[in-house]
């Protein structure tokens, strides 16, 4: 966890005798055993924490941190006082001593308790019935933005309207806590929450009807030709199919066919065909398609 | 005929002087390339999205990069390396470290990286990963020219990246004594 070196010592160069080198070494060695770092075991982001030094004199501090780098002058024998702002950041910290040589320790910094939840959820529209289409991701994080590693359960609840709500808790792994679902089976809102403690995180996911299914079709000949819409366009489920779903129409008059692409519009897809003489009109939406439609000449 | 002799020693000094800068370049450039940082991932744990092999090579290439230009905006103290490489707290925290530096006159050095990644969890659509890297490098710090430290460290790093337009940034970049 921490460790202590002389950096002076290992670059040292030997260039006389191999005994003086190795006193002269020694005694660095010794001088830096003087003045050691006794670094926090147990220090928490966002809180205080001393540095204890032994020793007489004066010495220059560096602490080097994820987001901090900052030196100062001390008197060896005394603490060196860290602020709960100087440690904010979570993560590995190399606190340096230096007199005529210098003495460094590392310590790790861990993140406090958890204070915000981030929650992705996707996707933002699930057309319904569909299996593990919406998932659902949260990180905790603490006050300074520090990824809570430490387990901890986050409860997912999911409301949507008509049914009753469903939850499950979920334990975090390395700072994540995931869920994935199905769509229900009605269009509309469903509303997704994750919660860790007094910490809520709410998502919406709007639920859309599916793909359209049995779709039947009626017309009547008019004075500019013929007219045909559907019926109310429906998924599988029942549910209104969104404005703006194409319906294809399709009319064939002998040996010519001609297409036209209709939206729904609140419910109903129409279009108006141009034929004279008898035609069969077909519609088809997506795989769905409907059913035929055979209309006489016109008089 | 002495001003010929003459040319062709100028001429031959040319040349070794060219040969030697040649060298002194390729040198340096073999230098460079084995001082870049060293990336591996595995990535036969994450879940629950398995992560292509296209979405891997993309990774360690942008790792590696944000890695390098990490250890050149702490060496330069200059946040600009940063751009598009961090996003959000990583961002941050890595833009304090180099103004605080500036400050204090200290300078930082990640030499020699190496970083082995383990993707521990690829979310289901594919908007975020987690990954566990032991990195390994020589740590320096630098005061006035001075090196007040320097060591052998292998730190343990849990990292959030996220897909960008065009590359993978990372957003949470955290030390931690062990996974």
């Amino acid at each position: 966890m921490s460790s202590s070196i002389n950096t002076a010592c290992k670059s040292h160069k030997v260039h006389g005798a191999l005994v003086a080198g190795v006193f002269i070494c020694l005694a660095m060695v010794a001088v830096a055993q003087e003045a050691p770092l006794h670094v926090p075991s147990n220090a928490v982001a966002g809180q205080a924490a001393s540095i204890a030094t032994t020793g007489g004199g004066s010495a220059t501090f560096y602490l080097v941190g994820p987001s901090i780098s900052f030196k100062q002058d001390v008197e060896l024998g005394q603490n060196i006082d860290l602020t709960a702002k100087e440690l904010q950041t979570s993560g590995d910290y190399v606190a340096v001593l230096c007199t005529g040589t210098c003495s460094s320790a590392r310590f790790f910094v861990v993140p406090g308790k958890a204070a915000a939840l981030t929650f992705l959820v996707h996707p933002s529209r699930a057309p319904v019935g569909l299996n593990d289409v919406i998932n659902g991701v949260a990180f905790p994080f603490d006050q300074f933005h520090n990824l809570v590693l430490a387990p901890a359960t986050v409860q997912f609840e999911l409301t949507a309207k008509g049914s009753a709500p469903t939850s499950r808790r979920v334990q975090t792994h390395d700072g994540i806590a995931w869920f994935r679902t199905s769509s229900g089976k009605s269009a509309g809102a469903l509303q997704i929450s994750a919660s860790l403690s007094d910490l809520v995180a709410r998502r919406v996911v709007q639920q859309v009807a599916s793909d359209p299914c049995n779709l039947r079709i009626k017309g009547q000949r008019t004075a500019k030709g013929i007219l045909v819409e559907t019926e109310p366009v429906r998924d599988c489920s029942g549910n209104p199919v969104p404005d703006g779903t194409i319906v294809t129409f399709t009319a064939k008059d002998g040996h010519e066919v001609s297409f036209v692409d209709a939206p729904v519009k609140q419910d109903i897809a129409r279009a108006t065909m141009v034929a004279k003489g008898p035609v069969v009109v077909s519609a088809a939406s997506g795989v769905a398609t409907g059913n035929e439609l055979r209309l006489g000449g016109k008089e | 005929m002495k001003t010929d002799f003459r040319y062709m020693e100028h001429h031959s000094q040319v040349r070794v002087i060219a040969t030697i800068v040649l060298v002194l370049l390729s040198s340096s450039a073999l230098f460079a390339a084995d001082n870049s940082p060293q990336v591996t991932l595995d990535a036969s744990k994450a879940g629950p999205r398995s992560v292509e092999v296209l979405t891997q090579r993309a990774i360690v290439r942008d790792y590696k990069f944000a890695w390098t230009n990490l250890d050149a905006a702490l060496e330069s103290n200059s946040a600009s390396p940063l751009n598009g490489l961090f996003a959000g707290t990583a961002n941050d925290w890595l833009r304090q470290a180099v103004s605080s530096q500036q400050r204090s006159g200290i300078i930082s050095r990640y030499l020699n990286q190496r970083h082995k990644l383990d993707a521990i969890f690829y979310a289901p659509a594919g908007d975020v990963i987690e990954l566990h890297d032991t990195a390994e490098y020589d740590f320096e710090i630098h005061d006035g020219g001075k090196t007040i430290h320097n060591d052998h460290a292998i730190v343990h790093y849990v990292v959030l990246m996220t897909p960008g337009a065009d590359r993978w940034v990372v957003r949470q970049l955290q030390a931690v004594p062990q996974f």
